[in-house]
């Protein structure tokens, strides 16, 4: 018996090594593509850099001389800021999807002997890990320069926020698979749906703009939408400004909510997928 | 010679305008459901694109020194700057990388014209794109209706010039940036999407009280602080100095001037290497 039950763990050890072989190396070329052509990338990185120290000269500027608004601080508020940036691709999660919507190669991706949802996710990640190792590291680092703590509210609040995170992350994809399967469903071009979204995203996850220092209590509002799932719940958590047993139950309630959704519309739509070449 | 003489050209871009002005209307007619479907796009884009700014200035009654109606007039201003080269020039200037990039300038250096006319007219869309107007028309009408400032004829004359010198600077920055495709295709094919999109982000934030390197380099390097901050600044009597108003339009100047030598550079670097992105059988690499 207990033989027959190493056995099994070791089969399930192989197995998993080589379902997971083929994503780490999905995640490995999406790496390797993005940095392979030349250093040209890096102005991208110089460019988000002068983005960032315009954010926080703003809240410096708005912020100053003021106490507490909404039960934020300034230097709450540039920690926000400074964290949005450090995690701008895992707060707003983005695939290839649109591009081989419109470049017609899912078609292709179809074919792969590797889930659909586990490829993009891959390529994702693939291109996180450059991102993560060239702008976010550098940028805590450089968080003295600017002046901004990056430290949490304490170790319970970083804890929460990797939780949130990952919630996060869930939300982003599944929303992702959302907005493809109705592009497809509109049979309209990918361009229109993702540029509403990206707008609209912006605004409402709280990305760039904290939701609570909104006008009208519009935050209070925008709070309970999907999108503050994205970005404004891990922030507030990172920062201790959020109440968590309010807030992670609901990003995990858009979590389970939006994922049998998108299971749903991808399953519905997908015949209707035409794929004409890029 | 006829092809050469100032009226043959104005008389050929108006044609060429006028031709491209009627595909245009006539994709409009042709799909009215996607015609639709795009201007709400348009329209709902630039209203999030200036809502957190705008949202901001309502909740902490301005910014800076900024009042809420000059903030207001400055987005306002931002918004049209940025739909003007989407009427005029709509995905060919301001996304020159991708011409370049992809070997498609190829299609325009085949083309019987010469090049600058082509690019002053193939992205001609006025009926497609006239509705993105409406967003930046009113919140340009709403502080003037407050007398954020009179309106005169020398102001409008004023206006105008500023609006046109921040349009040319974004798209002789968008130029120049787009023109790395020339020497690395593959790499810099999308670096003018990365750079529009910038501008496009910081120039909706007033400069006012930022440290003089950062307000020295977003007038420069990265010259967002052209495409409304500096001009509504002038315009408003914000900057009291007389001079101000003319201070945008020559800095247009400077940056084409400058656009056109890294252009013509990058040109010359096309005609020994050609396009390296089709192979014998006609696919991108």
């Amino acid at each position: 018996m207990h033989s027959v039950v190493a056995d099994f763990g070791r089969w399930m050890v192989a197995l998993s090594a080589v379902v997971l072989h083929r994503y780490w190396k999905t995640a490995a070329m999406a790496a390797t593509s993005f940095t392979g052509d030349s250093l040209l990338f890096l102005v991208d990185y110089l460019l988000r850099l002068i983005r960032v120290a315009v954010l926080l000269s703003i809240w410096r500027i708005v912020l100053a001389g003021r106490g507490p608004v909404s039960g934020m601080t300034l230097a709450t508020v540039l920690t926000y800021t400074l964290i949005a940036e450090v995690f701008a691709e895992q707060l707003t999660p983005r695939t290839r999807l649109e591009e081989a919507l419109w470049e017609g190669t899912i078609a292709t991706r179809l074919l792969q002997p590797m889930n659909v949802v586990g490829q993009f996710a891959a390529e994702m990640w693939g291109q996180w890990a450059v991102n993560l190792a060239l702008f976010s590291l550098p940028l805590l680092l450089l968080c003295p320069a600017f002046g901004v703590s990056p430290r949490p509210a304490g170790w319970g609040a970083a804890a929460l926020f990797a939780v949130s995170l990952l919630l996060a992350m869930s939300v982003g994809l599944a929303l992702e698979f959302i907005f493809g399967a109705l592009v497809v469903a509109m049979q309209e071009s990918v361009w229109v749906v993702a540029q509403v979204r990206r707008a609209v995203t912006l605004l409402l996850s709280g990305a760039v703009l904290p939701l609570a220092l909104l006008p009208w209590g519009l935050g209070n509002v925008f709070q309970w939408l999907p999108f503050a799932s994205l970005a404004s719940t891990p922030l507030k958590l990172y920062t201790g400004t959020g109440n968590p047993l309010v807030l992670l139950p609901l990003q995990l309630a858009w979590s389970v909510l939006l994922w049998p959704l998108a299971g749903w519309m991808w399953r519905r739509y997908r015949e209707r997928l035409a794929g004409h070449g890029g | 010679m006829a092809g050469s003489s100032p009226a043959w050209t104005l008389r050929r871009l108006l044609a060429l305008w006028r031709f491209y002005g009627a595909m245009d209307l006539k994709w409009m007619m042709r799909d009215a459901r996607s015609l639709l479907l795009w201007t709400l796009s348009d329209v709902i884009t630039a209203i999030s694109a200036v809502a957190s700014t705008l949202l901001l200035a309502a909740r902490f009654n301005g910014i800076g020194r900024w009042s809420t109606p000059q903030i207001t007039f400055m987005l306002g201003y931002a918004l049209l700057v940025g739909m003007i080269p989407n009427i005029f020039f709509n995905y060919n200037v301001a996304y020159i990388s991708r011409r370049i990039g992809r070997g498609q300038f190829d299609h325009v250096l085949v083309q019987p014209q010469p090049l600058w006319m082509i690019l002053l007219t193939e992205g001609f869309s006025p009926f497609t794109t006239m509705l993105g107007l409406l967003p930046a028309l009113a919140l340009l009408a709403w502080p003037l209706g407050r007398g954020v400032h009179t309106v005169t004829i020398g102001w409008l004359a004023a206006f105008g010039l500023n609006v046109v010198a921040s349009v040319a600077i974004a798209l002789s920055f968008s130029l120049i940036v787009g023109s790395l495709a020339f020497w690395a295709p593959r790499a810099a094919e999308e670096i003018n999407s990365s750079s529009w999109h910038l501008l496009e982000s910081l120039k909706l934030f007033p400069l006012d009280g930022m440290g003089a390197g950062l307000t020295a380099t977003l007038l420069t390097a990265v010259p967002a602080g052209f495409l409304a901050w500096y001009p509504s600044r002038a315009l408003l009597g914000i900057d009291g100095a007389g001079y101000a108003i003319l201070v945008t339009p020559l800095a247009a100047v400077v940056a084409v001037l400058l656009a056109t030598w890294v252009f013509r550079r990058g040109l010359r670097q096309y005609g020994r290497t050609g396009s390296q992105r089709y192979l014998s059988f006609g696919h991108r690499r």
